[in-house]
């Protein structure tokens, strides 16, 4: 493919709504209306959760995903659709949070292969090109679920590709695409009981449609409000600037933080050395990142000197995005704080270890749990926070070990880590499926780090797994009836594993009777009890006593997790 | 000839009395409570009581018996013309045997005509005790000192230990299991389950989800290691907490049809260190 010698450019869309090909840059704009047009509507999207709970982040979850490739794409400004989709996919699969996120980063980067030696697309290519992607979608999937993200992508692709005329055009191509994307997703309701009984429609499929929908509306010359995109990311970088004066002198430096895309041009992508560029980054910076998937070089350093990073990394190739902060200078929305930085280099230990944990936990008393247990890297994450693929390539990055085992401790984070782990080739990464908090942490507490064989520890943890039952209980935010039990808005509700088993009025009465449902299994013999934010002592004192009455024989643990949402979690054993 | 004395110490966890009725001697180890100057004779306070002082937060601190102290009681036996097997506490968590052995050296010189033997049982609690039991069986059966002497050291490798503590910070306090700190963490409902590895010392070897947990997993421990699983003599000791043992005890009776032998507490001495709460098995195994 070459990039180079196509200088012409696609007129504006509004005055050319029969165009017949799709090139780069309308697909950077359609993109761009796709996801503000997701970001106005996360909300919703986001409220299509099956549990009346207030937990569900399908929305934000794939919002962040297409800003990330939206993120990617502003360095560039080519025509070339191979390119531009190359590098949309691309941050989206490193941006890619929770599993609605990660089927969606697969089906653009299926797409992008089908685009692969193509400067432009025709509605057939496009159709074949969507084809692949859908393929590449499902293959991301274990099990692949109908009524979800995928039946609405899968079926609107089928249709709009079998619509295909010789008079079709690009726009005609997406009329019928987001056309057939609503009645798909209403139908998911039909072939998913759950969502029935729920009334909703799969939340996934429906964030895909906003975006679509987006797209769409790009092609049809409507102006999207994409403010609140570039607001967003004003409001991230604007500074405060009150620590930062005439009269200051520089004392921690610039936060570096690029992305850089190897080229052929200046370097064999291929054979780029990312520990020369670290050895080179260790002489004028420190809390060192670096590391490479594919030919993109991902670069983060705590230096006085960024100029230098930035003239040695022009050496090899192109930046895809750059951010430079003074670190002096009080963010308004801070990712990163000067003192916390640092010392993250000084934890990476000089020697490679034979085993390391990186797991997903939410809470301060459940991060501490996890890291008494010998957890080196603590993603910050949850249900309503899944974290991207990126943050756990930056976690496995710092994690210095031979093998990596990772817990997810979330069902819909587990896609996120195994795509990470895909990607990432500078230590065996075992991600064990944990898909709740109570399951990883049994696991975790159960591996012997001084078991020479990796594989007997997997065994080791998954039986241990295998013995865990565990629940929760949430506050419920809307009226329903679910698998026979009646829900009133504002009753705690109990769910076991993954099906609601009580609502009471009162919370106290909720946490008894899901410790005594948990326990009445007589195989079950332990219970630990993960105390919320939301829970009081008094509630945990009347809990300890009624379980001490009613399991006079179980041995109960009772832990300050720390965590919101649910003000107690339960792990029965 | 088989006029000789076994002498033994109280850390192998069996009564006085029964001691006496087996004909044995020994001296016992001492121990005092933090921040009093009075000092006990292990068994001279119940377990019961001891165990409760600890779990009130009594920290006790223990003492090994002093070269003099064996000089001077094997010596009685000596005078008597009578030879003495000292069988110690082992070496590897305790100075008590070295301080036996050396007594034995300086006794040699003054009685050139008696036997003075030491040997290190590299063992503990009622496990040491069964080691003492078994030897008993040999003499009883005619063996001579030298030969008890030789079957301390054949059967010493292949007494079992296996024990778990329902806190890890008494073994950790008193120095006696090294580095566990990594290796179990501090989650609460992590059991250690530990044994006596071939140089007497205390090691931890897995950790398990739940009391529950720890006491199946030492019957599993009998199931594949134990030479005789109907007929062998097994003994178990424990912090004050007989209702765990007996679960224990049904297990094993349960699925080989076979009793324990003797159920004693941890002595005051070894329960200092190992705490309420420790449960141990201890039986012949193809290995240690």
């Amino acid at each position: 493919m070459s990039i180079f010698n196509k200088k012409k450019k696609e007129k504006a869309p509004k005055e050319s709504l029969d165009i017949k090909f799709l090139g780069g840059l309308l697909l950077s704009k359609m993109a761009i209306g796709g996801a503000a047009l997701l970001r106005s509507n996360a909300e919703e999207v986001n409220k299509l959760n099956v549990f009346p709970v207030p937990d569900g982040d399908t929305g934000d979850n794939m919002r962040m995903t297409i800003e990330s490739g939206i993120a990617a794409l502003e360095n560039i400004n080519s025509d070339d659709l191979a390119e531009v989709m190359k590098v949309l996919s691309h941050g989206m699969l490193l941006g890619a949070r929770g599993n609605s996120g990660v089927i969606l980063s697969q089906f653009f980067a299926g797409t992008a292969k089908g685009f692969e030696t193509m400067d432009k697309a025709d509605p057939t290519a496009l159709g074949e090109a969507f084809q692949m992607g859908v393929r590449q979608a499902y293959g991301s999937v274990m099990t692949p679920t109908e009524g979800t993200i995928l039946t609405v992508v899968r079926e609107s692709v089928d249709y709009a590709t079998k619509r295909i005329t010789p008079e079709s055009t690009i726009r005609s191509f997406f009329a019928d695409l987001v056309k057939e994307m609503h009645a798909s997703l209403e139908r998911t309701q039909d072939i998913l009981a759950v969502l029935k009984e729920a009334g909703v429609v799969d939340s996934g499929g429906a964030g895909l449609l906003y975006i679509m929908d987006g797209f769409n509306r790009v092609l049809n010359g409507e102006e999207i409000d994409t403010s609140a995109l570039s607001e967003s990311s004003e409001k991230k970088a604007a500074p405060v600037i009150t620590s930062f004066s005439a009269d200051s002198e520089m004392k921690f430096g610039y936060c570096t933080e690029l992305l850089l895309q190897l080229t052929t041009k200046k370097c064999d992508p291929d054979a780029f050395d990312v520990e020369t560029l670290k050895s080179f980054l260790a002489e004028i910076g420190d809390s060192i990142v670096a590391f490479k998937t594919e030919s993109i070089v991902k670069i983060h350093v705590h230096t006085f000197t960024p100029d230098k990073v930035l003239a040695y990394c022009l050496g090899y190739g192109e930046f895809l995005t750059v951010k430079i902060e003074n670190m002096s200078v009080q963010h308004t929305d801070l990712d990163e704080k000067p003192g916390e930085a640092a010392p993250a280099s000084d934890k990476k230990p000089a020697e490679r270890k034979k085993y390391g944990v990186v797991a997903v936990t939410s809470g301060p008393g459940i991060e501490a749990l996890f890291k008494d247990l010998g957890t080196d890297e603590v993603v910050e994450g949850g249900q309503t926070q899944n974290p991207s693929t990126n943050n756990f390539l930056d976690a496995f990055e710092k994690v210095n070990a031979e093998h990596i085992f990772v817990f997810p401790n979330n069902g819909n984070i587990l896609m996120a880590a195994s795509q990470a782990a895909e990607l990432y080739d500078k230590a065996t990464i075992h991600v064990i499926p944990s898909k709740n908090i109570g399951t990883g942490y049994v696991a975790v507490s159960s591996i012997n780090f001084e078991e020479p064989d990796p594989e007997s520890i997997i065994a080791e943890m998954t039986e241990a797994m295998s013995r865990v039952t565990s629940g929760y209980i949430s506050p419920a935010i809307r009226d329903a009836d679910m698998n026979g039990v009646h829900i009133n808005n504002g009753d705690t509700i109990g769910v076991i594993e993954k099906e609601i088993v009580l609502s009471e009025a009162e919370r106290i009465d909720a946490a008894i009777k899901m410790a005594e449902k948990l326990m009445a299994d007589p195989d079950k013999f332990m219970l630990t009890v993960f105390r919320g934010t939301d829970a009081t002592d008094e509630d945990q004192a009347v809990l300890e006593a009624r379980i001490a009455e009613s399991c006079p024989d179980a041995e109960v643990y009772f832990i300050d997790g720390g965590q919101d949402i649910y003000p107690f979690i339960f792990v029965a054993e | 000839m088989n006029n000789y004395i076994i002498f033994t110490d109280s850390a192998c966890d069996i009564p006085a009395a029964t001691l006496k009725e087996w004909g044995v001697e020994h001296r016992s180890l001492t121990f005092r409570f933090d921040g009093s100057e009075k000092e006990y004779f292990d068994g001279e306070i119940p377990s019961k009581d001891f165990y409760d002082k600890m779990r009130a937060g009594g920290i006790a601190k223990t003492a090994a018996i002093n070269v003099d102290t064996f000089a001077a009681e094997f010596e009685k036996i000596l005078k008597d013309g009578t030879d003495v097997l000292y069988i110690g506490f082992s070496s590897g968590l305790s100075t008590t045997f070295n301080s036996g052995r050396l007594a034995a050296e300086q006794l040699r010189e003054k009685y050139p005509e008696r036997k003075i033997i030491a040997v290190d049982s590299l063992a503990a609690s009622a496990g040491f005790g069964l080691i003492i039991h078994l030897v008993l069986e040999k003499k009883a059966a005619g063996a001579t000192i030298e030969e008890a002497a030789a079957y301390v050291e054949e059967i010493r490798n292949k007494l079992c230990h296996w024990f778990t503590v329902d806190d890890l910070v008494y073994l950790k306090r008193g120095g006696r299991v090294s580095a566990a700190a990594a290796f179990f963490g501090n989650a609460l409902g992590i059991k250690p389950v530990l044994h006596v590895d071939n140089e007497g010392h205390l090691v931890p070897v897995t950790k398990v989800r739940g009391r529950k947990t720890a006491i199946k997993a030492l019957a599993d421990k009998f199931d594949e290691l134990a030479v005789d699983h109907k007929g062998g003599t097994i003994y178990i000791s424990h912090g004050d907490c007989l209702d765990e043992v007996n679960m224990l005890v049904n297990i094993i009776k349960e699925k080989h049809g076979v009793d324990v032998e003797l159920i004693t507490n941890v002595g005051t001495v070894i329960g200092a260190h190992s705490g309420p709460g420790t449960i141990a098995l201890f039986f012949i195994g193809t290995e240690k």
